[in-house]
């Protein structure tokens, strides 16, 4: 989070996190981890409670007793939720680089990013961040430029024709989500169908749910893009451009007694 | 509800893992499953989008009082819930 945090305050987005340590266990914390936002102390769970998301499954003589379920607001100046961010499983979260990307364009500086080109389309794509822990959302954008003339499909597609798609292998992902804007209705010369296209320059945004556990270390996120460019005389075959994403995975600290 | 352990189960559980970690034992991932499942029971998520957050104002790291106000920027906040800092 404390990478994100220059993302975030460029956008104008502040940043708090509040558990039920005591102001002097977070003050340690923020030492430890050079943590620069601010570490509300809610000793007692009052407003974890107040927020309703005090978790009741745990017995009052463990030391979990009194944490909230894990749940990130984006809350505009006065206070409305804009967006809420949850996953249900708490070793999974939401990234605030992920948000950042998602919501507001920007990625951390150095986050991977690589150009795949083929014929007319060109796609680049990146990460929201450079490093993530297991468990956690990764966001990334994909923006494709065609050359005038062409273009490519989205869905529903009949056949013979291949829709557009963003893929990302197995390999340390367990979920992942793509956003495909809306194509636009297109009526083809060549064939007189009326099919969904795309044209021009667009972004797809994403999210990829890391899988928990994973070893720490670098990490090479892979996938496909599959098309198939035509332009208003000709069909290529379908294509597909692979790519590959450095990320590291930081290795969980564990919490030392005293 | 058939198979939705109640509180002693849970706490027998999370024990379980809890005894397994501090022995740097592999948790089974089916123990594993039953811990977060336990964990996530009646899983609450607080205001929905469009709803206010209620009003708090509590001490940070340094001890000074902080409330949405001073932790918001022009666009907003983003505030995490965190199990814990300290582990």
């Amino acid at each position: 989070m404390e990478q994100s945090r220059p993302l975030l305050e460029e956008s104008g987005v502040g940043i708090a996190a509040i558990s039920y340590d005591s102001p002097e266990v977070l003050r340690g914390f923020a030492e430890k981890f050079a943590i620069g936002y601010p570490l509300l102390s809610d000793a007692g769970s009052a407003v974890i409670r107040r927020f309703g998301l005090f978790n009741p499954n745990i017995p009052s003589d463990l030391r979990a007793h009194g944490v909230p379920h894990p749940v990130d607001f984006l809350v505009s100046p006065d206070g409305t939720v804009i967006r809420k961010y949850f996953v249900p499983n708490y070793n999974h979260r939401v990234t605030a680089s992920s948000i950042a990307l998602r919501e507001f364009g920007v990625s951390a500086e150095g986050a991977a990013k690589v150009t795949v080109r083929s014929g007319p389309l060109t796609v680049q794509i990146g990460l929201s961040a450079t490093k993530a822990f297991a468990g956690e959302e990764v966001a990334f954008v994909a923006r494709f430029t065609l050359e005038p003339g062409w273009h490519i499909y989205g869905s529903p597609l009949p056949e013979p024709y291949t829709a557009t798609s963003v893929a990302f292998d197995d390999r340390g992902i367990i979920r992942q989500s793509v956003e495909f804007p809306a194509a636009v209705p297109a009526r083809l010369a060549a064939t007189d169908e009326i099919l969904p296209v795309y044209s021009g320059s667009f972004q797809v945004p994403g999210s990829l749910l890391l899988k928990f556990p994973l070893d720490s270390g670098a990490i090479a996120l892979s996938g496909n893009i599959r098309f198939q460019p035509c332009s208003d005389t000709v069909c290529e075959p379908p294509q597909a451009l692979p790519f590959d994403l450095p990320l590291i995975i930081e290795p969980f600290v564990v919490a030392t007694k005293g | 509800m058939v198979g939705v352990p109640d509180l002693a189960e849970k706490a027998a559980i999370m024990r379980e893992v809890g005894r397994l970690r501090t022995a740097g034992q592999p948790i089974p991932p089916e123990l594993y499953q039953r811990h977060v499942n336990a964990t996530n029971d009646n899983y609450a998520t607080g205001p929905d989008p469009g709803q206010s957050i209620p009003a708090f104002s509590l001490p940070d790291q340094h001890g000074n009082l902080r409330s949405l106000a001073d932790l918001a920027g022009p666009a907003g906040l983003l505030l995490v819930f965190h199990r814990s800092a300290h582990w």
